[in-house]
């Protein structure tokens, strides 16, 4: 009797292990863990046009390159080194910060010799995960199905000088106390100009407006208390990163806010506190949002699209979208924003994409987008 | 039933004894208790030197107890305990204490001397001009021991408005504060603010700058490349230019869709060049001021 | 019969925990709510800014806490308490005033503090309030462990703050006969 749990501990242990090896898996593989039929240090032939892009990603995913590389159909079209910095991104971008996390295939069209397959990759990055999308061709060559990788466009950045004349401010602090009072240089004058809590997705969010008032650049944070019925606290939350936090003299950020775990119905009240502190700053880079609409993409998904056109002399190396949507009378309904894992080079549009929640997109007569980013060396 | 309770008494000729001992104790010990008198100073000014006068004879532990100072030394009763300026340097409450069989003590107030500085706190550092009340002060007289002068004394503001405006405005301490408040003037620059006590002269400097961007104003031109749209110098409504840095965003809408720019005023002016495809509706705003709107039909 | 004989390590358990009980008992007496100011606060006086509920609330929060680590300091002569909460002067004479009882082995105590304070200035900008203090505490002075004086006090003072990062601190305690 006194054996009896340790074997039924062993027989569940066995059980689990055959469970776990056998079978193939259904979704993108977890990093670290190969998945499909082959077994490490053996190859094996792709049979069907998932199995081809399943085993690219699997390397891709193991950042092995090389093996990568050489199970794409033509090579001679597709420059490793491109290859390689199509995947691994450039001039410390987000995707210099990513790893290929998981995958999902969708076949959209397949012939005995062809097939095409919609990969929808999701990058781990940095500051959360990035959905990419892209359509790959495969191809038959005898038995074996091979993934045709589309020639990466790298744009050619001619040399030039780029003056730079725009404003910069500087902040010096004073060393010691000092005498009581002579120290004074007040903290930037910022004013929330617009907020509106709603429900969403079983939690509570609360979005708006801040501008800067002031003559001077302002690091700006926006909290908000939810506050119930009895008047105590619910919930304290920030900001964090749905917002851009350096403004410019008169500069307009928006602000959203989420309470994922608070239910809207308990909100009585909302208490809005917007810090602003002194922090140094530049009027450069300068970056454009050119020709923004509200398109649905090949999933279906909402998205306000367009292109950034960094006007400066210096690559932006992570920007930040955060967009801004209003109704007929002008209220903020909602605020999306989503990272670009591309570098902005200065003078070359690129694309991107934020996504609206449908219950939204009827309501949205306006929108407005602002561009935040975060750069690797300090300018 | 009945209940006994048994009470012994106690034997009286030996307590009566014991009490007569403890009163013949008592007797000799205040025999030779001596009376202990201190006389602390009844206006002590900080900085100032003073003394305790004490009665009574031999040796007794002598503390003081101040604001910023604790100490403690062996005097002889019956003369003066010398208290050094540096001692009595903190305007406050001090407590003397005397221990020889027992302890005795007495204090005493010592309040600040006569004005050596002037706190004088201003805001805001920056102020948009033509605000009503936008600048206060506020004046805290110290002396040269960092204790806050409470006895009434008059501070002089004044207050020098780029432009020439000027005002000044004596006001007595209450509780040991004066602040003023006066309005920001019509014209950006520097604004000077003193505040005067006697000899003692604090200076501050409140920078006046424009309001939001008044009358905003637009106008464009084509270009080979596009667009080029351009603001009239931008001023406030008293004509002050706007600070450069300050951000213009300008806003193409038309076919292709939405294009903004948020671009600084250089030299007074903000421009951007919109690769815009005609027709277009190109409008500006700087914060939540809005401007005019500019109609590009079809070429 | 069955007996039950506890695990080894479950007895090193409740030795601990019975070791922890006690100890929390024996030092009870340090957070016993008397060591707790009482502040009751009057902003009718407030000028010539209306003091805002919230400010009141911090002002009462932080003047207490100020307070205790004051009555904390001189009792244990310990400087670390002052550093949260007194800043310029009031923290310069604190400080020497706890150093000179370190080197003569005084310390002094402030217990049972009920504070009546009045709010007689708050600047326009709100960066400075002026407060009159009414303190009635049991004042105690030791050298070493011999009682040298003790009395009921009632102790008036002029208090300036000044808002800090994230907290009112205390700028000038200057006692004074009356207001």
């Amino acid at each position: 009797m006194k054996f009896l749990m340790p074997i039924v501990i062993f027989i569940v242990t066995a059980i689990l292990i055959a469970l776990g090896t056998a079978g193939a898996t259904r979704l993108g593989a977890t990093t670290g863990i190969t998945s499909g039929s082959a077994l490490p240090g053996l190859s094996s032939s792709a049979r069907t046009p998932e199995e081809a892009v399943g085993k690219l990603l699997n390397e891709i995913q193991k950042r092995n390159w090389a093996v990568a590389y050489g199970q794409l159909a033509d090579n001679s079209n597709v420059d490793l080194d491109l290859f390689t910095r199509d995947l691994t991104g450039t001039n410390g971008s987000l995707r210099t910060l990513s790893g290929l996390e998981s995958w999902e295939l969708q076949p959209l069209h397949a012939t005995n010799q062809e097939a095409q397959i919609r990969t929808t990759l999701r990058w781990s990055t940095a500051v959360g995960p990035i959905r990419d999308v892209r359509d790959l061709n495969v191809v038959r060559q005898g038995d074996v199905w091979k993934v045709v990788w589309p020639v990466p466009k790298f744009p050619n950045l001619p040399a030039q000088i780029v003056p730079v004349t725009y404003l910069r401010w500087d902040l010096v602090t004073p060393n010691g106390e000092g005498v009581w009072g002579d120290r004074a240089v007040d903290a930037p004058h910022v004013r929330i100009v617009s907020m509106n809590a709603v429900p969403y997705q079983n939690g509570s969010v609360v979005m708006g407006e801040v501008v800067n008032e002031d003559t001077i650049p302002a690091f700006v944070n926006v909290n908000a208390s939810l506050i119930d019925r009895g008047g105590k606290s619910m919930a304290e939350e920030s900001s964090f990163d749905k917002i851009s936090h350096v403004l410019l003299p008169k500069q307009v950020s928006p602000y959203r806010i989420d309470f994922p775990d608070v239910s809207f119905q308990d909100v009585k009240n909302v208490r809005m506190d917007v810090k602003a502190t002194l922090v140094p700053a530049s009027a450069d880079p300068v970056i454009g949002i050119m020709n923004q609409q509200i398109e649905s993409d090949s999933d279906g998904r909402n998205v306000l699209r367009g292109n950034l056109m960094n006007e400066s002399g210096q690559a932006v190396n992570i920007p930040h979208v955060i967009a801004t949507f209003y109704d007929s009378n002008g209220r903020v309904i909602w605020v999306s924003d989503g990272y670009v894992d591309r570098p902005l080079l200065p003078q070359l549009p690129e694309p991107f994409a934020v996504e609206l929640p449908g219950p939204i997109v009827g309501k949205v007569k306006n929108y407005h987008v602002v561009v935040n980013y975060y750069n690797n060396s300090k300018s | 039933m009945w209940s006994s309770t048994t009470t012994t008494t106690p034997n009286r000729s030996a307590g009566r004894a014991a009490f007569l001992l403890l009163a013949a104790t008592g007797l000799v010990s205040t025999s030779f208790a001596q009376t202990v008198e201190m006389r602390p100073p009844t206006a002590a000014i900080a900085g100032q030197p003073n003394a305790i006068q004490t009665s009574g004879s031999g040796e007794a532990t002598f503390y003081l107890l101040g604001p910023a100072h604790t100490s403690k030394q062996l005097v002889n009763l019956g003369h003066e305990i010398q208290l050094p300026a540096d001692q009595l340097r903190a305007a406050g409450k001090y407590l003397a204490i005397l221990c020889s069989s027992a302890c005795q003590s007495a204090s005493f107030f010592v309040t600040a001397a006569s004005p050596a500085s002037l706190s004088f706190l201003v805001h805001p550092s920056r102020v948009p001009v033509k605000q009503e009340n936008a600048i206060s002060g506020v004046a805290f007289p110290f002396d040269k021991f960092s204790n806050l002068v409470l006895s009434p004394v008059t501070v002089d503001f004044q207050l020098k408005l780029s432009g020439g405006d000027s005002l000044s405005r004596p006001t007595p301490t209450q509780h040991g504060v004066a602040w003023f408040r006066a309005y920001s003037g019509n014209h950006a620059g520097a604004a000077q603010l003193v505040a005067s006590l006697g000899d003692l002269s604090v200076r501050r400097v409140v920078q006046q700058v424009a309001s939001d961007p008044c009358n905003l104003r637009i106008r464009a031109q084509r270009t080979a490349k596009g667009i080029l749209v351009e603001t009239e110098p931008v001023r406030d409504c008293s004509g002050n230019p706007v600070p450069d840095g300050t951000i213009v965003t300008f806003t193409e809408t038309g076919p292709g869709g939405k294009s903004t720019v948020d671009m600084p005023i250089k030299l007074g002016v903000a421009r951007v060049e919109l690769l815009a495809s005609a027709p277009a509706v190109i409008s500006v705003a700087s914060g939540v001021v809005m401007g005019n709107e500019l109609r590009l039909g079809a070429q | 019969m069955t007996r039950h004989v506890l695990a080894p390590g479950t007895m090193v358990m409740l030795a601990l925990l019975s070791l922890f009980l006690l100890s929390f008992r024996a030092g009870a007496a340090d957070f016993s709510p008397a060591s707790t100011p009482q502040i009751e606060i009057n902003t009718v006086n407030s000028g010539p800014r209306a003091m805002e509920a919230l400010t009141q609330q911090n002002v009462v929060r932080h003047y207490g806490r100020a307070w205790q680590s004051l009555a904390d300091a001189f009792d244990r002569n310990t400087l670390v308490s002052l550093n949260d909460y007194f800043v310029g002067a009031a923290k310069d004479q604190l400080t020497g005033t706890v150093k000179e009882q370190q080197r003569t082995g005084i310390h002094s105590r402030y217990l049972d503090q009920r504070h009546m304070v009045d709010v007689v200035f708050y600047a326009p900008e709100g960066d400075v309030v002026m407060l009159h203090d009414t303190v009635q505490c049991d004042l105690e002075v030791y050298d070493g462990d011999k009682s040298i004086h003790t009395e009921p006090a009632v102790l008036h003072y002029v208090v300036l703050m000044t808002p800090g990062a994230d907290r009112w601190v205390i700028r000038q305690l200057q006692a004074v006969p009356q207001f």
